[in-house]
């Protein structure tokens, strides 16, 4: 017989998620992923100015506000008939790409290693790293001094196997550390041509403030060489070591199956010119994409059903706190009525297929030689590790050619009048995946924004006919070994890299 | 929420002896000392209620020290949901145990659902009661970002949660702690820090009748700016590809109390008025609130030009 058991809160990720399992025989059965917190963006956009929705969406996620900025001034570009001039797209870019690389590096040193990383092994370091020896003074210190809680943060954790392989857990600690430093250097590349992060306000319809200079290109380009090396020779390396020393999470986290992706970063003014194309990938097939099959499902979330499939620009809002069976406040997007999973496996597979880049296809294959694996295991809590990894190494390499597009004393804003009707969809990819902002104005003012976003694809509840969501679906069919220490469940969570405030909104 | 039994301390003691390689047999004498243990110098507690974990991902800007030298060195930073290694049960253990032993410093990220609980829960519970019962015990609550200072975009209008600060949730609680408020959308890592350091070291900061520390919100954006120059000559940039005060384009510079022009952002890279962006008065207590109060006035309609109307209060 199946036992509930519920984690919650689960941490290391951004919001507030929980995750109740039915376990029956060792194996998770059933998975429901619990979305705990809710705002109101939509309601709060209502009736406001629309530029003041690049301001308000940022504050959905300060760990992806970018992306909520950039989706926000497309719409926005798209309902003014208004497009930046090449510096003001090559900018939004660079600054879209930085925060990728910030966002890559944290997921897999502050929220995803220490799943597998022995963080107690420092204590066993004799080495002359001083960044090592200071981190083992300090664990000995804490475990010395009458502390409830020793080495918190860090821990107490749940126990199960860890990387056995001391050499392998040095280097990752030494690595997170440094993984901190280095995500402040991505921030201040986002910052130089996006005024400040989180929350930039140099993103605006039409373009972007801050001028184009020699100074801060070279400023972008001596940090990016720093974060470049660290993606070769550390990021990419630790993925490759966990995926040699863990090789079953290649089976384990399988998924829906299906992928989306909206494409992302411009390469020009022209529609669907994307450096990651967009695209629909289901059993194995890649099809153009067409946003008007989407809708969102609200039978199992706690809103009002009665706007229940609709497509986003006809989506409405409304909070229903104690609906009956509703168990989430994420609503469920379905595309063509199938559950998709988006992030940057979908947009690896995608890009994959579209034979549209053949440097990423020799990236992927190169990859999945150096751990052994086959393409089809892709679809795992380690493919998605590895695909992230590979995308933040891709879009790094990538900040190279747009930084040398660049022209100085070229604008990077163009002007542009505020139509008393019109609507417009941003589609963008955050670093989780599939982003898109619809937007309808009325009076120069907002008649309708709705946001679906990457987490809401990904921990979305079950839909309309009870099919699952794509993160329900990886969880169910997990072994767990203690189902009081459910770590095997958290490592397929965590590969999703879910981001709860931009679930909900 | 439960408070922390002593079946929970036994789990909890058998779990870090197991972390620490002491092995089993040494975990129910370790259980049994627990509640004589201490939380050590500088325990900080962080929730985050209504929040985007900007403020926490802004904290992790901070250099001089740098992030981790803050946690191994300056404080011990006991639970953070974004941080912590431990996750589900073992969370909501290290953060019931915190509360019960009281004495640390709490740090409120987020705004409070007033009118609706359930729209933030943590361990079952409403984070309206989590926060409440945490504050009762701190040695002091630090609300940091313009949520948990002010209510922020969660409070804006028409918001359906009855959005709250932290400080008005408190009030009416009944619970008065000894407070302090760094607004800021997110918050800077160094109005943080350098609070922290000041309590930590030397105890209360100044503070204005806000609660907020003088020496980061002292003055207005407006009189550190470093476009000051083109105000006093009434040189307005009318689009944002011209130079000039970004006044006619929005800047509530004149009345947002901060001192970004000076300390600037992510390690003093750049700031919203430098890049050519109007301050938006994120660290306001009316930051967002208003539906009718665009950030952007015309909304760039370049083709009017804007009646400079100076906002309220400013002379």
């Amino acid at each position: 017989m199946a036992k509930t058991f519920v984690i919650d809160p689960v941490t290391r990720l951004e919001g507030h998620l929980s995750v109740r399992i039915e376990v029956a025989d060792g194996k998770v059965t059933e998975a429901y992923c619990q979305g705990e917190m809710f705002r109101g963006f939509e309601q709060i956009l209502r009736g406001r100015h629309p530029m003041d929705a690049q301001q308000i969406t940022q504050r959905i996620c300060g760990v992806c506000p970018i992306s909520h900025g950039i989706a926000s001034v497309l719409a926005q570009d798209a309902a003014y008939k208004v497009s930046p001039p090449p510096n003001g797209r090559l900018l939004r870019n660079l600054v879209q790409a930085a925060n990728y690389i910030q966002s890559h590096i944290v997921h897999f040193y502050l929220l995803s290693a220490l799943d597998f990383v022995d963080i107690t092994a420092v204590l066993k370091y004799t080495g002359d790293s001083p960044v090592m020896a200071d981190l083992r003074g300090w664990v000995e210190r804490q475990l010395k001094e009458k502390l409830i809680y020793p080495a918190a943060p860090f821990l107490p954790r749940y126990e199960g196997k860890y990387l056995a392989d001391d050499a392998a857990n040095f280097m990752a600690i030494r690595h997170y550390v440094e993984a901190l430093e280095m995500r402040q250097t991505a921030h201040q590349m986002v910052s130089l041509f996006g005024a400040k992060v989180p929350h930039s306000t140099a993103l605006v319809p039409g373009g972007i403030t801050e001028k184009v200079t020699a100074r801060a290109i070279v400023a972008y380009k001596s940090k990016l060489e720093k974060l470049r090396t660290f993606i070769r020779d550390a990021y990419l390396p630790d993925v490759v070591r966990v995926a040699q020393a863990m090789p079953d999470y290649f089976e384990i986290g399988k998924g829906c199956g299906n992928f989306l992706a909206y494409g992302v970063f411009p390469e020009s003014d022209a529609p669907d010119d994307a450096f990651f194309p967009s695209g629909v990938l289901t059993k194995g097939q890649l099809q153009p994409l067409s946003t008007a099959k989407v809708a969102e499902h609200l039978k199992f979330s706690k809103f009002d059903a009665r706007a229940s499939g609709r497509h986003p620009y006809q989506g409405e809002t409304i909070a229903q706190p104690a609906k009956e069976g509703a168990y989430t406040w994420l609503k469920a997007p379905r595309y063509d009525g199938q559950v998709m999973e988006v992030g940057p496996l979908a947009r690896m597979l995608i890009a994959y297929h579209s034979g549209k880049h053949p440097e990423i296809v020799k990236s992927v294959d190169a990859l999945l030689a150096a751990v052994g694996g086959k393409p089809e295991h892709l679809d795992s809590v380690l493919g998605r590790h590895a695909a992230r990894a590979l995308e933040c190494q891709i879009v790094a390499d990538k900040c190279l050619d747009w930084l040398a597009e660049l022209k100085p004393r070229e604008s990077s804003f163009n002007e542009f009048e505020l139509p008393q009707t019109g609507e417009g969809a941003g589609l963008t990819e955050a670093p989780r995946g599939a982003l898109g902002h619809w937007l309808v104005l009325e009076e120069k003012r907002i008649k309708s924004y709705q946001c679906i976003v990457p987490t809401t694809w990904n921990c979305s509840p079950r839909d309309d006919k009870g099919v699952p969501g794509a993160l329900e679906q990886a969880i169910a069919g997990t072994r767990v070994e203690s189902p009081e220490n459910p770590i095997e469940v958290a490592r397929v969570v965590r590969s999703f890299d879910p981001c709860l405030a931009c679930a909900v909104h | 929420m439960a408070i922390m039994n002593r079946r929970d301390f036994l789990r909890l003691g058998s779990l870090l002896a197991l972390s620490m390689g002491l092995g089993e047999s040494l975990a129910p004498r370790l259980a049994e000392a627990l509640e004589e243990l201490t939380l050590g110098q500088n325990p900080i507690l962080w929730l985050q209620s209504q929040a985007c974990s900007g403020c926490s991902v802004s904290f992790l800007n901070s250099d001089d020290p740098g992030p981790a030298e803050l946690l191994t060195t300056y404080i011990n930073l006991l639970f953070h949901s974004t941080v912590s290694t431990a996750t589900g049960d073992l969370a909501a253990q290290v953060v019931n145990g915190t509360i019960k032993k009281g004495g640390y410093y709490l740090v409120a990220e987020g705004a409070l659902p007033a009118t609706m609980e359930e729209a933030c829960i943590f361990a079952g519970e409403p984070m309206t009661k989590l926060v409440t019962e945490a504050a009762r015990k701190a040695k002091a609550v630090i609300t940091v970002g313009s949520c948990a200072s002010w209510g922020g975009v969660p409070a804006a209008e028409n918001n359906p949660t009855g959005a709250t600060s932290v400080p008005d949730y408190l009030e009416k609680q009944g619970v008065h702690p000894t407070l302090i408020r760094l607004p800021g959308c997110p918050v800077h890592p160094d109005w943080v820090v350098g609070t922290l350091a000041h309590v930590l070291g030397f105890g209360l900061p100044e503070l204005d009748h806000f609660k907020r520390p003088l020496m980061f919100y002292g003055k207005t954006v407006h009189d550190q700016c470093p476009r000051f120059a083109y105000h006093e000559r009434e040189q307005f940039a009318r689009s944002f590809a011209e130079e000039g005060c970004l006044f006619e384009l929005g800047c509530v510079g004149p009345r947002c109390f901060a001192d970004c022009p000076q300390r600037l952002w992510n390690s003093r890279t750049n700031f919203c008025i430098r890049a050519g962006a109007p301050c938006i008065g994120c660290a306001n207590e009316d930051f967002a609130r208003l539906a009718n109060f665009p950030f952007y006035p015309k909304g760039m309609d370049f083709s009017q030009r804007r009646e400079i109307v100076l906002p309220k209060g400013f002379k």
